[in-house]
């Protein structure tokens, strides 16, 4: 048999496999395939492009050799396969058509390949061809040991927003990944919002995109990850969406458009959904320039760290539905002085504008807006996340909303701005307000 | 025995064949086990039109059982740079002597390949290490083309190609 490494990395689409079939009469056919996915260890599947003999004769014949070369070692493997059924929607298909047009525009054939399915096969068995073979060459990481020291540090994150930097911190320290991204999922709005990032020129916490547009888009709706090797402009989204929000020309929507931090020009991508209880949290998403940079070990080890990071964020909503720390004397912060800022708020997005300056909207610019109004109101400086969870006026989603990451977000926001209002943890689940100066709070349609 | 039907391949189809191109062979077997091997490049004999096949024996072991047995034979050949493929399908095939002229053919074709790869990106090293085989395991599969398709990927891939004598219709051919 073929050992499960060299298998799948015969199926990336570096060199084409090739399918014999055989028509009811015998006649032999032989066909080019262009990509393939190991499914399980007893499964596969393959690009079907086009209604050709090859489709022909399965439907007659459904036996498959498939004849793979190891694109490192030059291993020649043959398969002998069935075929099952052919796909046309959900996980398998939409990740092999996300690294299809990788392919396709890779080798010049955009507008040739387009996935018609995904052919499923059964593996009855596996042959190595005899023949000369190049020594593997050795990684510059050993994903394994890499894992393992990134998740020993995750554990010991104390929130979200340090869990959030160990991830990416380790990231960076032990798989050399120098750009990645956590976007969190809005179930209500169907949108995916940055929550941290590394290695971009502006962070672009607080951007969006929508659940199914592009590689992370997908992951996320399809609960998938996605490992494209050569980006292809139908998904490396990133500049065609800075591109569509400069055409919107400068509107009132623009001002609250944050810009997706990506590569212009990646070359490389990956998408890891971070799961949840029913959706996934969010996606782990991480980049490179360089094309072929993600290996399916990077993948499998990416997959680890974002289940554990699901669970660990699972862990800190359940922790703060168990209760509160004790909660510290009531003190009045001090008025600050000064000239005082507008803050306008309008409910129809619940974007929040400090002056003239955009900062958030969704539900963290209404927890922004619910907590400023307390602060002006009543004084208070001291607020806990249980509390948030269960006011009104914050509206979230459902109980099993991901407040934690919404936090993370305004937190983030407020402090790349710069902001004269900042947030500061005091303990778990526990944080304070501080205002650096008077506020004036304007609800632009609070009718809205 | 009736005569096979007979295609001749134009120069220009000859020269295409016989140059870098990627070449893998399939046949079936028993209870339609297709089988299939890469081949080491070919030759096209100018006057019969048979196309005389080189593999790796090991490599070839169950293509030759098959295609010896069936005389059924398909062989793509395709050009990576342009994707360029063409399927050739014979009812024929057998093992003939390697010629004097057959390692000399090989050898070049190795070449020829290999330079059509390391245009792609890929180490010469790879490309020879893929097309190894020592000179005493290399074995000759011949067979006279009685189909011709064009397989370039897209739409048109399967429609058969105009050949330069047309023969009369080919049963059981696609």
């Amino acid at each position: 048999m073929i050992p499960i490494r060299a298998l799948r990395d015969c199926l990336d689409g570096v060199i084409p496999g090739v399918v014999s079939t055989c028509a009811p009469d015998g006649t032999p056919n032989v066909a080019y395939m262009s990509q393939g996915q190991y499914l399980d260890d007893r499964h596969l599947a393959l690009s079907y492009q086009f209604f050709n003999r090859t489709h022909q004769n399965l439907l007659a014949n459904p036996r498959v050799t498939l004849g793979l070369i190891h694109p490192q070692t030059a291993q020649q493997y043959r398969l002998h396969l069935v075929y099952e059924r052919t796909e046309t929607q959900g996980p398998v298909f939409e990740s092999m058509k996300a690294k299809l047009a990788g392919i396709a525009s890779h080798t010049g054939m955009s507008g040739v390949f387009r996935l018609l399915g995904s052919d499923i096969y059964r593996i009855e068995g596996a042959e190595v061809v005899p023949g000369s073979t190049l020594p593997a060459p050795a990684s510059a990481v050993d994903p394994l040991l890499a894992l393992r020291t990134c998740m020993e540090r995750l554990p010991t994150s104390s929130d979200a927003e340090s869990l959030l930097d160990a991830l990416l911190d380790g990231l960076q320290a032990h798989f050399a990944i120098e750009q990645a991204l956590v976007m969190m999922l809005d179930p209500r709005r169907d949108r995916l919002y940055t929550v941290a990032s590394r290695g971009y020129a502006t962070s672009g916490v607080g951007s969006e995109i929508p659940l199914g547009d592009g590689v992370i888009g997908v992951a996320a709706r399809e609960r998938v990850p996605i490992r494209i090797s050569h980006v292809t402009s139908e998904y490396a989204y990133g500049l065609a969406m800075r591109e569509g929000a400069e055409r919107q020309g400068m509107g009132d929507r623009l001002e609250t458009e944050i810009p997706f931090p990506g590569l212009a020009s990646p070359g490389s991508q990956l998408a890891v959904p971070i799961p949840g209880a029913r959706e996934p949290l969010g996606v782990l998403f991480v980049e490179s320039p360089t094309e072929m940079r993600f290996t399916h070990a990077d993948e499998d080890a990416l997959v680890a760290l974002a289940t554990q990071v699901g669970g660990l964020f699972r862990l800190f909503l359940a922790e703060l539905e168990l209760g509160d720390e004790a909660q510290p004397a009531a003190a009045r912060d001090p008025r600050p002085g000064g000239a005082p800022l507008r803050v306008r708020h309008y409910a129809a997005n619940d974007s929040v504008f400090l002056g003239d300056d955009y900062l958030i909207k969704g539900v963290a610019g209404n927890i922004l807006w619910t907590l400023l109004q307390d602060h002006q109101a009543l004084g208070r400086t001291q607020f806990s996340n249980r509390e948030l969870r269960a006011d009104p006026r914050v509206r979230l989603p459902d109980q099993s909303d991901n407040l934690e990451a919404r936090l993370v977000l305004l937190h983030r926001r407020l402090a790349e701005r710069q902001a004269c209002v900042q947030l500061e943890k005091t303990g778990r689940g526990r944080f304070r307000l501080l205002v650096a100066r008077p506020l004036e709070l304007e609800d632009m349609d609070p009718g809205a | 025995m009736p005569a096979l039907p007979s295609l001749l391949l134009d120069p220009e189809l000859t020269r295409f064949v016989m140059g870098g191109v990627s070449i893998n062979a399939g046949s079936g077997g028993a209870e339609g086990l297709p089988s299939l091997c890469r081949a080491f490049g070919c030759r096209v004999d100018p006057g019969t039109g048979r196309i005389t096949l080189f593999f790796s024996a090991p490599q070839a072991a169950d293509l030759i059982r098959d295609a010896t047995a069936s005389g059924a034979l398909a062989v793509v050949f395709s050009e990576p740079p342009t994707h360029r493929t063409v399927q050739i399908k014979g009812q024929d095939a057998r093992l003939v002597p390697l010629a004097e002229d057959d390692l000399a053919c090989v050898t070049a074709y190795r070449t020829a390949f290999a330079q059509s790869l390391v245009f792609l990106g890929f180490t010469e090293v790879m490309v020879r290490t893929l097309l190894d085989c020592p000179d005493e395991a290399l074995v000759a599969l011949t067979f006279t083309p009685s189909a011709f398709f064009n397989s370039t990927p897209g739409a048109q891939a399967g429609t058969p190609l105009i050949p330069a004598l047309t023969p009369p219709p080919t049963p059981g051919a696609p």
